[in-house]
């Protein structure tokens, strides 16, 4: 026991102080739920009343399930649309979309007054509820992410028959992955439908869940970039800017569609005032300005097809762009004139921080221990060592006479 | 929902004329003593204008709302109970994810404590900021007036209407509207010409009537559509989204794996053709 904890105390050691910073914040975040199951929400919180709802749900929940939908829209890309040679793009985006499940499961139960009772989720259908769709297609897609991450866990292992067996559900996964997340990727906008007279005009209308599911798939896809492009500066994977090209061709497109259905709606589909608060009216501006427009002309350039940095600009903004969109939708819109400004409190912001730390120190430890980067397959030996079917000579029989006949 | 088998016609409703009120929050003293609720600890002026306590809580589900306006170039008071509007179509009811919220066919929209497991997201629905939660407990439910259900259950009514000396009424809907109306025509001089809740988000089993434009008094306006409706608007589509993608995905992957398949078919015919034709020659 004592040997194998100096085993893991020297592993520890050797990391990088930026691991180690990661592990502290985690640590601090974990304090700070306990401290909240502890006292109540109420004396731990500054949510109230008024604000029922704060930056657990805005960020944890709310935005955080797009920032993880680089796995399903890269997996309809590699595997459903088949372009193959994106392959290598697909573990490290399942990884991240298995680590932000988690995590929002995480803040779910963080924010929930009564976490046990979770499971009344299953027990009490409410078809008309949009919080039951997502909490049925989150635990749903959690599963699917847990079983796609098996894959490099049993590579690693050398778990052969869970392999061959993950291997040929690749594909109804994907799919799958892509059911499940086009309901619920939308249907976070849906919540925000009930908030008729709450929810400020330039938000509130009745696409928004259309315009949510689409900001979801160009969000996803920008994620991949972004991810493939730290991972190359700071852990000397392999460059990866070739396949993301691919990706910047895909990209602008989606965006241009969900910017005409916005301005589309705001032009035709919105009841109410546009232009009465200023603020709200600038937050807007800078999320189509600078999220959207921005980044979209920049992915419309032919440069950006060779030049990494500007790559990793361009979904740097898309990111920006849709982060303070959920905000603004859950958030910034939904405050009244003349309402107390809801900000969240030491222990709120200390939570959301330790759960980013987390994401990222899981993944940083995760592509450090299972294959996660070597994954190319077209460099990679696919046989699998088959217990089952290891006849020989079967398969060079079973060649030859494919070759006679022909 | 489950909502459309009641006859509407016949759940019970208030109608609470404001005009008639006197402010003597004997309504608001019931509340508290039929529902075994703690005292809040109170100031004057902790809130909007009078009114005390500065707002509906966990300990309060009713509360007692002052306006003070010049009439005459006299100062006058306002009164308006606010409390929960126990809609036709209840938004709580449609967003909670575990159905705790239920409109009953008596009329009052009822939370079942067992079922809870809060989200609040009935808080953010709610068009009147009705359900409170309980943010002193680590482990929180929601509150929000019962409609004195167990009462009305039995033949009883609201603790707050029984005890109202003046302004509200309570019985079968369809008999509180023709009654409201009635006075609204019967002295026009009175009334602001309209009944808060008969339309309000679908209808409402609390009704209004003021002096006071609605505004000035606090009313909310608010659409008259259900709001169930603009979600499930939404919603509705789910099941045929969910069939539409996995369809079309599959046979978008179907296809490019084919066409993926005839290549290299292509390619080892080609390939064997090349093989063979070596093998005549030599
Ligand atoms: S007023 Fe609010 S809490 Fe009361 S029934 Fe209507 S939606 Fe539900
Ligand atoms: S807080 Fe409770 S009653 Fe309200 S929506 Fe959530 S589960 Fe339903
Ligand atoms: S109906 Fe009952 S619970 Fe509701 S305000 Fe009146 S006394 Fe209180």
């Amino acid at each position: 026991m004592t040997a194998a904890a100096r085993i893991v105390m020297n592993e520890i050691k050797g990391y990088h102080n930026f691991i180690k910073l990661m592990m502290v914040l985690v640590g601090i975040g974990a304090l700070a739920s306990l401290v909240r199951f502890i006292f109540g929400l109420g004396v731990t919180t500054n949510l109230n009343d008024t604000y029922p709802w704060g930056l657990w749900i805005s960020f944890d929940v709310v935005t955080a399930v797009p920032l993880a939908a680089g796995a399903f829209t890269i997996g309809i890309v590699a595997h459903v649309f088949h372009i193959r040679k994106l392959e290598p793009l697909v573990r490290p985006a399942i990884v991240t979309g298995f680590l932000g499940y988690s995590l929002v499961c995480v803040g779910l139960l963080l924010d929930l007054g009564q976490p046990q009772r979770g499971i009344n989720v299953l027990r009490y259908w409410n078809l008309h509820s949009p919080m039951f769709e997502v909490s049925m297609c989150v635990m749903a897609y959690t599963t699917v992410l847990t079983l796609e991450f098996l894959h490099p866990v049993a590579e690693r292992f050398g778990w052969h028959l869970p392999l061959r067996l993950l291997r040929t559900l690749e594909l109804p996964f994907a799919i799958l992955a892509a059911m499940i997340s086009t309901l619920h990727q939308s249907t976070l906008g849906t919540f925000f439908l009930i908030a008729v007279d709450k929810l400020h005009s330039l938000w509130y209308n009745p696409l928004l869940p259309l315009q949510f599911w689409l900001s979801a798939i160009f969000t996803g896809l920008s994620i991949v970039i972004f991810e493939a492009s730290l991972v190359h500066k700071y852990m000397g994977q392999p460059d990866e800017s070739e396949l993301l090209a691919t990706l910047t061709k895909i990209i602008p497109w989606i965006m241009g569609v969900y910017l005409c259905i916005k301005l589309y709606a705001l032009a035709f589909l919105t009841h109410g005032p546009l232009f009465d608060r200023p603020v709200l009216l600038a937050l807007f501006l800078a999320e189509i300005g600078a999220g959207v427009i921005l980044p979209m002309g920049m992915f419309f350039t032919r440069k950006i097809k060779t030049d990494k940095k500007m790559q990793l600009r361009a979904a740097s903004l898309v990111i920006f762009g849709l982060v303070l969109n959920r905000f603004n939708v859950s958030m910034f819109g939904m405050e009244q004139p003349g309402q107390l400004i809801y900000a969240p409190s030491i222990i709120e912001s200390l939570v959301t921080i330790g759960i980013i730390a987390a994401h990222v120190l899981f993944f940083v430890l995760i592509a450090k221990y299972f294959p996660i980067f070597e994954h190319h397959p077209e460099a990679t030996d696919y046989t699998i060592p088959d217990h089952f079917h290891r006849i020989e000579g079967h398969e060079s029989k079973a060649g030859h006479e494919l070759r006679a006949e022909g | 929902m489950s909502t459309t088998s009641i006859d509407f016609n016949k759940t019970r409703t208030f109608l609470i004329d404001t005009t008639k009120c006197t402010g003597c929050r004997g309504c608001q003293v019931a509340c508290k003593q039929w529902n075994q609720l703690k005292a809040e600890n109170t100031h004057f002026f902790s809130g909007e204008g009078y009114q005390n306590p500065p707002a509906m809580s966990e300990y309060t589900f009713t509360r007692i709302k002052f306006k003070d306006y010049q009439k005459n170039g006299q100062n006058e008071f306002a009164f308006y109970k606010e409390m929960c509007m126990h809609c036709n179509d209840p938004a709580c009811a449609s967003v909670c994810p575990v159905g705790a919220f239920r409109k009953t066919a008596e009329g009052p929209v009822i939370y079942d404590d067992k079922r809870c497991i809060g989200c609040r997201f009935c808080m953010m629905a709610c068009p009147f900021g009705v359900p409170k939660y309980e943010w002193s407990k680590a482990f929180p439910l929601v509150k929000k007036c019962t409609g004195c259900y167990s009462r009305v259950k039995n033949g009883k009514e609201p603790a707050c209407a029984t005890a109202c000396p003046t302004a509200i009424s309570y019985g079968p809907r369809a008999e509180m509207v023709k009654e409201a109306e009635k006075r609204l025509k019967a002295k026009p001089e009175r009334y602001f010409p309209a009944i808060y809740g008969k339309e309000e988000a679908g209808g409402t089993s609390v009704l209004y009537l003021t002096h006071q434009p609605l505004d000035e008094l606090g009313f909310k306006p608010i659409t008259k559509r259900p709001l169930p409706s603009y979600t499930w608007q939404a919603l509705r589509f789910v099941p045929g989204i969910f069939l539409g993608v996995g369809g079309t995905l599959s046979l978008v992957s179907w296809f490019q794996h084919r066409k993926d398949r005839i290549r290299k078919e292509e390619e080892e015919r080609a390939a064997a053709k090349a093989d063979s034709t070596k093998g005549v020659n030599e």
